[in-house]
């Protein structure tokens, strides 16, 4: 089934990063910012960090590459969104405690799209945002099935599904 | 070799796996809210070394979430060349993984 915002991002950066830093250490969902030590001594370490969790913006990878920390955030539906969080993140990896260990390196911000446009690119060249081009096959795939999600077509189609489904008694 | 047959990944605590293999199977569980029987696909990885130590142990998960993850390195097992670590943070719907994959030397 398909939902109206399919959850893809997770699987396009895993191949993104596969394919091009597949030799370098990558972490996928990195959590960023500061811990509050304070909080993790008075409430224990577990549960201290589960109380910051929504104070701490994860970006979607982070690479450590011999020159430098790169920082990527993909994007498939809402391209600009993630423009305008990688300074935002950026300004957060100097105080990530899991990544004090590269704390030297310059750290570099990368887009990754499966199509640009060019407003896309002036706000990303004027950021110092490397905007990068992925399109895998099976991303056609995808765009295609939820824009046809709110089609009378597709509705239809849906309704009959549902009903046999409850006809054969099946989840 | 310790004996472990399972991985239990701990909350907020990093493990350091090397997987060997996988495989998709489909298993029936018991659904927490309705209670019925539902089938689901899982992702079962071969453990053959965890946090440094000799084991032969598996893990697995239902969570697309953390499937996704590893979905571009199954149909090479290309897994088998790096070492995953693999932290664990949230609950049910809010459950998240931070995955971090490290070259082998070498390989």
């Amino acid at each position: 089934m398909v939902r109206k915002t399919q959850q893809v991002e997770t699987r396009l950066v895993a191949e993104y990063l596969k394919e091009r830093y597949g030799n370098f250490p990558h972490i996928a969902k990195q959590p960023l910012g500061l811990v509050s030590e304070e909080l993790l001594k008075t409430e224990g370490y577990e549960k201290g960090l589960r109380m910051q969790r929504p104070n701490r913006p994860e970006v979607d990878a982070v690479v450590i590459h011999p020159k430098w920390l790169i920082i990527i955030e993909a994007k498939v539906w809402h391209i600009v969104d993630g423009a305008a969080k990688l300074p935002f993140y950026k300004s957060l990896v100097p105080f990530t405690p899991e990544l004090k260990q590269y704390k030297n390196l310059p750290i570099l911000m990368e887009l990754v799209v499966p199509w640009t446009n060019p407003n896309l690119e002036i706000m990303c060249r004027d950021n110092g945002i490397r905007l990068q081009l992925y399109h895998p096959d099976w991303i056609n795939e995808v765009v295609t099935r939820v824009t046809e999600y709110g089609t009378r077509d597709y509705r239809l189609a849906r309704e009959e599904k549902l009903r046999n489904r409850e006809l054969l008694g099946l989840d | 070799m310790v004996l472990q047959n399972y991985v239990i990944l701990q909350d907020n605590k990093p493990t350091r796996l090397h997987f060997t293999d996988h495989a998709i199977e489909r298993r029936v569980i018991t659904d927490a809210k309705t209670l019925k029987p539902v089938p689901r696909q899982t992702l079962v990885l071969h453990v053959d070394r965890l946090d440094g130590r000799a084991v032969e142990a598996s893990l697995s998960t239902m969570a697309k979430g953390l499937a996704d993850q590893f979905e571009p390195y199954l149909a090479d097992k290309s897994y088998r060349n790096y070492e995953v670590l693999i932290t664990q943070r949230g609950d049910e719907f809010q459950r998240r993984w931070t995955v971090m994959f490290i070259p082998l030397a070498g390989r």
